[in-house]
């Protein structure tokens, strides 16, 4: 456990800034590869939150209705005298069979892909001559720009839940631990009530009292605070157990000797002791949030059409019939996967880093 | 839903089916013990919500309810045309005026009891008892009378019209109840709360083909055989052949699909993108089953505006949304963006034809085939929407007072088909040539209709009706009285010259006799339906039905089962 140490602030602001770069660095260092990877595949998907509009190729919410269920688009290399008109081309693709849902590629032209043009990544002239690069739904949309605004939605679910369930159970945790009491215990006793709940069971009721009229950012909001109201509970009583061992240290009798407020000692003294425990485990408990909010969107709870979210773009792979016709769009689940590995990767590693007496 | 298809007497609510789904599953189809037994095994969406056969109001208890009771006259779902019942045979006076019935002499209730005259009198005082809710009595008031009845003696039945009435021998489908058991209760005042679901099964004692043996909520519903039913096949053997059925209670789609192709169902109504599975493991040699394309679906299935000015009129103001949804150029415009083409491709993977009229063209007889198809064209739209004066202020389109347009459209949850369909409708809508915008709210189907017949509350639904072989079987959709006038129901006087109009076809339609003359009455309706645009016709399917290659002699047809009582199980 990371001590703060009595020093003067004033050194300790000055040595803040070339430490934190030196550690930046150092930390990349340190990690293994496996960790390395995690990081940039959620730095890569933060971005995709972050500028959507730049990564997807096409408007997320553009139905082709000629092209439902297209399968992913086979890229070619143009040779070197076409490379004014693109590097990369595909074969347009028309439904042969509309109740099949087979494909025949047209040979007869193709559609070159641009880079860096109109605002995009990669697009192609027209979104009526498009390149999926991995299919698209049964509406006609493109899979892979509804992944990357997807990404929105699951990507940030995770950091705001985690902000609210972490504010709250640091806080409430803290205060509990060191004030103790009367007060501890009836924050305890509610937290327990609270963690007795079957917790999928109590989201899915709350997820159904959610207004239908409202718009998507409120719904979104609704649930991360629905998912957050039933994760702080867990946290609060781990932060309550270590705030009350701090609350004998003493740095915190010396602080309570020399005359300093209950919040002053809770805020400068018993949270800098648990912060390190609270990143780590908030790290872990991203996934949870992320994984809440795929299997509401899943069952048609959280976002809604047509705003994609990796959940929801998952509920047309419910169907075993479309999953084996068109494998494809299981392909938001394996970004799913890739997040929830890479917070776990993550969060060990943290925990290795925070806390060296847990390390293995 | 549709397990095997049939014909309500008046018209009822469905939801849009639902898709269901397969895998890619080896089924190994062994004979099954039930099908040894002679027992068929078929499912239902949802529960019935009663066995009393005046009371019924959803598919589910009139489909069970038509095996357990018999109907005086019956419509043969083949022909379409009626034919006896527990009339063996019927007259019509040269005034058209009155019509006689004679019942047969062998038909008995379950309890040994006769079914008499006296029975049929009895069953059309209850339903023309104001007391006793059914949807029964509108097909059976002529201008608003009741038919008069009596019995000369035990086994004639004699109907005294006030005018000559067409539809008498569709509407006269009436299903038998027995007055030794019923009068008393029906004189005491209870006949409403009478045979209710939870009424022990040995207690609902009909004269059909089958009894009501046990019903497991939630479960299953077993019929069994009555083996003193008057009917006989060719070689006087006793009929049906089928020794009952077991009805499994199965809400989900997906595993009811997966039921039929494991062997646990004997019949299945695919959805369009299960026909093709069903094709291929046929011909697989996986499925050893039939499927057949039995035509075209004989409902409806439209978007609807409320015009129900009780809904908007709050604290003296009225909501601007009924100027829009009772504006023809509105309406024309909505209709104008519904891109069917699209909705057959992606909805119903090719597998459906666009709808025009309101009664489906397997209705060869009143089926008006000159209606034009409001074309998918948002440029027209648009064009349409800007000369009515719905101009685009800062992207959004708004009324002449400067409204901004949107509102909230509701079909029933759980159909990813419905999903579809309404997202196809709210991304023309909210085009950004168009400028609407649509709050889409999927609602549970028992809340969706008690918002849409009862608490009036809702902007625009998008929903089915069943269809009926006679247009006069829709009188509680057409005439301005109707409970299931959607868009504006049960008006005590009819609000619109052109809903005027449709209710004076009505009743001239239902007195004209001769089929071909009365043709052009409801064909006119249809045009006037189609010009107001009070529902907005959206596609109709093809009907596939598929059944197991040991069930012989099944007939499926649009309407229903053709000769149910046929079918047997062949046994090797």
């Amino acid at each position: 456990m990371n001590v703060p140490a009595l020093v003067n602030p004033e050194l300790q602001v000055a040595a803040v800034p070339a430490a934190a770069q030196r550690s930046l660095a150092r930390e990349w260092r340190l990690a293994s590869r496996t960790v390395r990877v995690s990081a940039g595949c959620l730095t890569l998907f933060y971005m995709f939150a972050a500028v959507s509009p730049f990564f997807a190729s096409y408007d997320p919410i553009y139905q082709n209705r000629r092209m439902p269920d297209c399968p992913p688009m086979q890229l070619h290399l143009s040779a070197p005298s076409y490379w004014s008109h693109g590097l990369l081309w595909t074969d347009p693709l028309t439904m042969s069979d509309a109740e099949a849902r087979t494909y025949v590629a047209d040979t007869s032209h193709r559609i070159y892909i641009h880079f860096f043009s109109g605002g995009h990544l990669f697009t192609t002239d027209s979104e009526t001559e498009p390149f999926y690069l991995l299919g698209s739904d049964s509406l006609g949309r493109d899979l892979y720009s509804r992944i990357v605004y997807g990404a929105r939605v699951s990507m940030c679910v995770g950091l705001v839940g985690v902000l609210i369930t972490f504010s709250l159970g640091i806080v409430v945790g803290s205060l509990s631990g060191y004030v103790g009491g009367l007060t501890d215990n009836l924050i305890m006793r509610w937290s327990e009530i609270e963690m007795s709940l079957p917790s999928f069971y109590f989201l899915l009721a709350l997820a159904a009292i959610i207004p239908p009229g409202i718009g998507a950012a409120e719904r979104f909001l609704m649930i991360v605070a629905i998912m957050s109201f039933i994760g702080w509970a867990g946290l609060a009583r781990v932060i309550r157990g270590m705030a009350s061992s701090v609350r004998s240290n003493p740095y915190v009798e010396a602080a309570r000797a020399l005359g300093g407020s209950r919040w002053r000692i809770i805020t400068q003294h018993v949270i800098p002791s648990v912060i390190g425990y609270a990143i780590v485990a908030a790290t872990l408990s991203i996934p949870g949030f992320i994984l809440g909010e795929s299997a509401l969107s899943l069952l048609g709870l959280g976002i809604q059409e047509p705003t994609p979210s990796w959940g929801n773009l998952l509920s047309e792979a419910m169907d075993p019939q479309n999953l084996a016709r068109y494998p494809w769009i299981l392909i938001p689940g394996i970004f799913i996967f890739l997040t929830v590995m890479s917070f776990n990767f993550l969060g060990d590693h943290l925990r290795d880093r925070f806390d060296p007496s847990n390390a293995r | 839903m549709r397990d095997e298809l049939s014909r309500a007497a008046s018209r009822v609510l469905i939801a849009t089916l639902a898709l269901a789904i397969s895998a890619g599953c080896n089924v190994n189809r062994a004979h099954n013990d039930h099908q040894r037994q002679q027992i068929l095994q078929n499912y239902f969406s949802s529960d019935p919500q009663t066995f009393n056969p005046i009371l019924v109001t959803d598919l589910i208890s009139g489909r069970i309810l038509e095996r357990v009771f018999d109907p005086l006259i019956q419509v043969n779902n083949k022909t379409t045309l009626p034919e006896p019942g527990i009339a063996e045979s019927w007259n019509i006076s040269p005034d058209e005026r009155t019509v006689t019935f004679h019942l047969r002499h062998n038909v008995r209730w379950f309890d040994g009891q006769a079914v008499t005259a006296h029975d049929v009198l009895f069953t059309l005082a209850v339903i023309y008892d104001p007391k006793v809710p059914n949807s029964v009595r509108p097909g059976l008031l002529i201008d608003g009378k009741a038919i008069v009845a009596d019995a000369p003696d035990d086994y004639t039945v004699v109907m005294h019209l006030p005018r000559p009435f067409a539809p008498l021998l569709y509407s006269a489908g009436i299903q038998v109840i027995p007055a030794h058991i019923l009068e008393p209760i029906w004189k005491a005042g209870n006949f409403n709360h009478t045979w209710g679901i939870n009424t022990p099964p040995s207690e609902i004692i009909g004269d059909g083909a089958y009894k009501l043996t046990q019903y497991v909520q939630g479960q299953f519903v077993r019929l069994e055989r009555n083996d003193d039913y008057w009917m006989k096949d060719e070689h006087g053997e006793q009929l049906p052949r089928l020794h009952g059925y077991v009805s499994l209670i199965i809400t989900d789609s997906n595993a009811t699909y997966l039921r039929y192709l494991y062997g646990q169902l004997d019949v299945y109504s695919p959805r369009p993108e299960e026909v093709l599975d069903i094709r291929d493991k046929i011909k697989q040699g996986r499925l050893h089953a039939q499927l057949k394309d039995i035509g075209i679906d004989t409902g409806e299935s439209f978007f609807c505006f409320n015009r129900n000015p009780r809904h908007y009129t709050k604290d003296g103001h009225t909501d601007p949304k009924l100027k829009w949804f009772t504006d023809l150029n509105f309406l024309k415009a909505v209709a104008h963006l519904i891109d069917k083409k699209a909705i057959i491709d992606l909805v119903e993977h090719g597998l459906a034809a666009p709808a025009v009229s309101d009664v489906s063209p397997e209705n060869k007889l009143f089926y008006n085939p000159n209606l034009k198809d409001y074309d998918y064209d948002p440029q027209l739209a648009a064009q349409i929407l800007e000369s009515a004066g719905y101009h685009m202020v800062n992207g959004r389109r708004v009324d002449p007072q400067g409204n901004p347009i949107e509102f909230n459209l509701m079909t029933s949850t759980g159909s990813p088909e419905a999903d579809q369909i309404c997202a196809i409708f709210k991304q023309d809508l909210e085009n950004p040539a168009i400028g609407m915008k649509v709050n889409y709210q999927p609602l549970e189907f028992t809340t969706l209709v008690e918002k849409v017949d009862g608490s009036f509350d809702w902007d625009c639904v998008m929903m089915g009706l069943t269809g009926s072989i006679d247009p006069n079987d829709g009188s509680n959709f057409y005439r301005s009285s109707g409970n299931l006038h959607l868009w504006d129901p049960n008006q005590p006087k009819p609000a619109t010259p052109w809903e005027a109009e449709i209710d004076r076809l009505m009743d001239e339609g239902a007195v004209e006799m001769d089929e071909q003359k009365r043709v052009p009455y409801y064909w006119l309706i249809q045009q006037i339906l189609h010009d107001q645009l009070a529902v907005i016709q959206i596609t109709r399917r093809k009907v596939f039905a598929s059944w197991v290659n040991t069930l012989q002699d099944y007939q499926p047809t649009v309407w229903g089962l053709y000769k149910p009582e046929w079918m047997y199980f062949k046994n090797d």
